[in-house]
């Protein structure tokens, strides 16, 4: 009887320590629908992309006493793009051919998957998906490799596109329910680009979809690149995807027509990958401006009535607000010096102009090819209504002749000047609340803003900077020695809020120092 | 904990090496026998106990991920070799227990074994080092400067390079790979000189290749640039673009089309990079200095004044103008037609 008696305490506590055992490392479908605040579980945080935070530990007002709590260093000449991953108390992040799990707390690593790969570019990369103990690495060479989160021992590596013919990887795969769902690079070589998905407990291919027809087909495009993590509406179970410019790249001559759907925004369906509708950013492309950056999507009133609403601000220097049940224009407007445009058809599309295409004696064109922005997320701060981007206002030359042929680049185009401006765009009229100056060329940083009312960012010169989300005045900052090149992120562990970002080859902790966070510990919901 | 994340390391740089042996790696397998005297034995037994699963029984390595060991004497000394040795490198695992003789051993192994002076690289073939060199350029040229060498997104064309050009066996490549172009936002890389010298034969074997291609290049020629007409430059020049405001073509402009050519005119043209600002900073007790803006961000300000000494100060503490005429260059970006560009540019050929 007394052991009985014992079994049952044994189990009670069981019952009690279970949850607690088994949540470390086993990242569920519901956790990614609603992540805790203790947690970035995907590339963007959460599947709206908007990558805000409800915390508000930090705030502006306290701000100024941010510290650091710790560094990473990777000792790696790539510098860190990524997005890192945060579950259960370690990060997760990336560099080409490295893949590091670091205790969350101290900075001091967990384990690092080390895999050299000769083929294939290694000009970034931007991190990882997860669900339940498994992480999902794309490669320079790609493959998708599921890592056990434990100790980055490889449970499966599939090969999903092929190197030899132009392709590479850089993305962060989506996670969604029991898809693992990656995408490729490749604008080198006239390709199809397209979404794969995957089962993520055997790697078994489920569906793919093609951004343009096979290769050969005549007056056809190819391209189409998906190498920008999307985001995902459970509700309407749709996933949304940006994708990159047609092949031959600037010389539109054998593609002719909007070549969809590259530069575009698609709506997939995520369990068969059957295309719902798509919005073409940027027809008949000829200047390398991949619409791939993040669709962000935001439910709450436009011009009075409440929309469920999708937000880019594309490389080709247009801010779209899309209704993203069907796709359909709500709002078309530059946020930049664009000049390649003759206006806007009635879709809500900017109509290229025929005379700024690349030619023999060159074009002048705003924004250059790096575009109005890039990959770097931007931020959608919910109280404001701001859409924050960092973006690039910018001139350059295109050329392109006969010889320069249809395969390819097809063509030449030069960077002539340019600035980083961080911008907060007015989502219901496109018009800019504030811009903040972050420097010559670019800075290229991505945006991360909190309940506080905070954004964090960095400027070109190497200065993580926390702005004052209403006006854009810089409350803090401290200077890393290298741009930022990833988009921040934020997480609060053992009370305390942390704010990570990356510079150069190494990773920073900011958080508040004990005194000043006290008052304040947080309860782990939001 | 750590020993095992070497192994892991080890495990893999094991694979690599078994891929490459099937790449008939470069070595130095036709370096004359005598080289190794008999007092390296010792040293040559501890390199195959410890270096050579990694570093090739020949000291070949195997790039991009571990370097040679040949020739290593041109660019490490016994100090530095033995840190290395002791702490590791990158992915090379730390072995700080070998010490006293057996490490002494090691040393002169790999550093009196290069006294023979045969350069390593010189054994391999122009089109063995491209090879090499090809796959170092994929992985880290190839997204700026193109595939092929001829230019991608936002590097320029290497065949038509005037630095590669120039070039001998990476001397020049080499210099601006180890220092990068900053203000071109090319990074610094961190190669080897054996390295370097596979790149620069990759890029030559390119730049022949392009050389070849008649009719087919790609790239802007100065004939391209031969639509515009002068007079209206002129016109331009002197009115609509205000460009007599600042320049004049007897003074500063004059001879410019002997000093560049082409596309390189052209984009000095649009936007002169590198061009100078000046700054006059006033301190709090009304001291006012100028000189020529050296840095500004939003907290520093600072200035090289006429003897090149460097200042700075915190924005917050003083008052400050910068004087940039190069902005009336980005002022003209959202006013000109191509036309006026293709005119400009036939009037500034004129002054030679």
């Amino acid at each position: 009887m007394k052991l009985q008696h014992h079994s049952l305490i044994f189990a009670l506590a069981a019952l009690f320590i279970a949850p607690a055992m088994t949540r470390a490392q086993n990242l569920t479908s519901a956790d990614l629908l609603k992540p805790s605040a203790d947690t970035w579980p995907t590339y963007h945080g959460d599947y709206s992309g908007r990558r805000h935070s409800a915390l508000h530990q930090i705030t502006p007002q306290n701000v100024a006493n941010l510290s650091l709590a710790w560094a990473f260093q990777t000792r790696q000449d790539n510098e860190i793009k990524a997005s890192p991953l945060l579950v259960d108390g370690i990060l997760y992040f990336t560099v080409p051919d490295h893949t590091w799990a670091v205790d969350a707390r101290s900075g001091h690593e967990v384990w690092h998957y080390d895999r050299p790969s000769i083929k294939g570019l290694h000009i970034g990369h931007r991190g990882l998906g997860m669900y339940k103990d498994l992480l999902f690495l794309t490669t320079p060479d790609c493959h998708l490799i599921a890592l056990n989160a434990k100790d980055g021992a490889v449970r499966w590596d599939q090969v999903y596109a092929d190197v030899d013919q132009g392709y590479w990887a850089t993305m962060a795969p989506l996670v969604v329910r029991n898809h693992v769902i990656a995408g490729v690079s490749g604008d080198f070589d006239n390709l199809v680009g397209y979404l794969r998905s995957f089962d993520p407990e055997t790697g078994a291919v489920q569906w793919q979809w093609n951004s343009s027809p096979p290769a050969g087909t005549p007056n056809a495009t190819t391209g189409g690149m998906t190498w920008i993590t999307g985001t995902y509406d459970p509700e309407l179970n749709l996933i949304y995807w940006g994708t990159g410019n047609p092949t031959p790249v600037l010389n539109g001559a054998t593609r002719p027509g909007d070549d969809a759907y590259t530069c575009s925004i698609v709506a997939l369906n995520p369990d068969t990958g059957e295309l719902v509708w798509g919005f073409v950013a940027s027809p008949h492309d000829t200047h390398d401006w991949d619409a791939v950056e993040v669709p962000v999507l935001v439910d709450a009133d436009f011009h009075g009535k409440p929309r469920k609403m999708l937000m880019q601000a594309s490389r080709n220097g247009y801010f779209f607000v899309l209704d993203r049940t069907n796709g359909k224009s709500l709002l078309t407007t530059p946020y930049g010096p664009v000049n390649w445009a003759m206006g806007i058809d009635k879709l809500g599309r900017p109509i290229p102009d025929p005379a700024k295409e690349p030619a023999p004696d060159g074009r002048l064109i705003a924004p250059d090819e790096g575009g109005l922005t890039n990959f770097r997320s931007p931020s959608f701060d919910p109280k404001t209504g701001l859409f924050i981007v960092d973006a690039h206002p910018s001139y350059s030359i295109y050329f392109s002749k006969p010889a320069d042929g249809t395969y390819g680049w097809s063509g030449a185009d030069y960077d002539l000047w340019g600035k980083g401006v961080i911008e907060a765009i007015d989502y219901q009229t496109g018009k800019l609340r504030w811009s903040h100056y972050v420097g010559p060329d670019s800075a290229g940083a991505g945006v991360l803003t909190t309940d506080s009312g905070l954004t964090f960012t960095g400027d070109a010169f190497g200065n993580v900077l926390a702005l004052d989300t209403a006006t854009g005045k810089t409350l803090w900052h401290a200077a890393t020695g290298a741009s930022m090149e990833n988009p921040p992120i934020t997480y609060v562990l053992d009370g305390r809020q942390y704010v990570l970002t990356g510079s150069g080859s190494m990773l920073f902790a900011w958080r508040l120092p004990d005194t000043a966070a006290a008052p304040a510990r947080i309860a782990l919901k939001h | 904990m750590r020993r095992f994340r070497n192994l892991a390391l080890l495990a893999a740089v094991i694979a690599c090496l078994a891929l490459a042996t099937r790449q008939t790696p470069i070595h130095a397998a036709s370096r004359p026998a005598t080289v190794q005297a008999a007092d390296d034995t010792a040293g040559a037994k501890v390199y195959a106990d410890n270096c050579a699963i990694c570093h090739g029984e020949q000291r070949e390595g195997n790039l991009p991920t571990v370097p040679p060991l040949t020739g290593i004497a041109h660019q490490l000394n016994a100090g530095q070799l033995t840190a290395i040795t002791h702490d590791g490198k990158g992915a090379m695992p730390g072995n700080p227990d070998l010490k006293g003789d057996e490490l002494a051993a090691l040393l002169h192994f790999l550093l009196a074994a290069d006294e023979s002076g045969a350069a390593p690289a010189a054994t391999a073939s122009p089109a063995q080092l491209a090879e090499k060199g090809a796959t170092l350029f994929q992985q880290n040229c190839a997204f700026c400067h193109g595939r092929d060498t001829m230019g991608g997104e936002s590097g320029p064309d290497l065949t038509q390079s005037k630095i590669v050009a120039a070039d001998v066996n990476g001397d020049k490549i080499g210099e601006v790979v180890h220092a990068g172009r900053p203000a071109k936002k090319m990074p610094a890389f961190n190669f080897s000189n054996a390295e370097i010298e596979t790149l620069a034969a990759y890029i030559h074997a390119q730049e022949a290749a392009a050389r070849t291609r008649k009719g087919d290049r790609r790239g802007v020629a100065v004939a391209d640039l031969q639509t515009g007409d002068a007079a209206a430059g002129l016109q331009y020049f002197s009115g609509a673009g205000g460009c007599a405001r600042c320049h004049s073509a007897t003074g500063d402009l004059a001879g410019v089309a002997n000093r560049y050519q082409g596309l390189a005119l052209e984009r000095r043209m649009l936007y002169p990079e590198g061009a100078k600002s000046k700054v006059t900073v006033t301190l709090p007790g009304g001291q006012k200095l100028t000189g020529t803006l050296a840095y500004l961000d939003e907290f520093t300000v600072a200035l090289r004044d006429a003897g090149g000494v460097y200042h700075s100060w915190q924005t917050s503490r003083v008052k400050f103008s910068v004087d940039a005429p190069v902005e009336a260059h980005v002022d003209l970006f959202g006013k000109y037609t191509d036309a006026d560009i293709h005119n400009l540019m036939a009037y500034l050929q004129t002054l030679r």
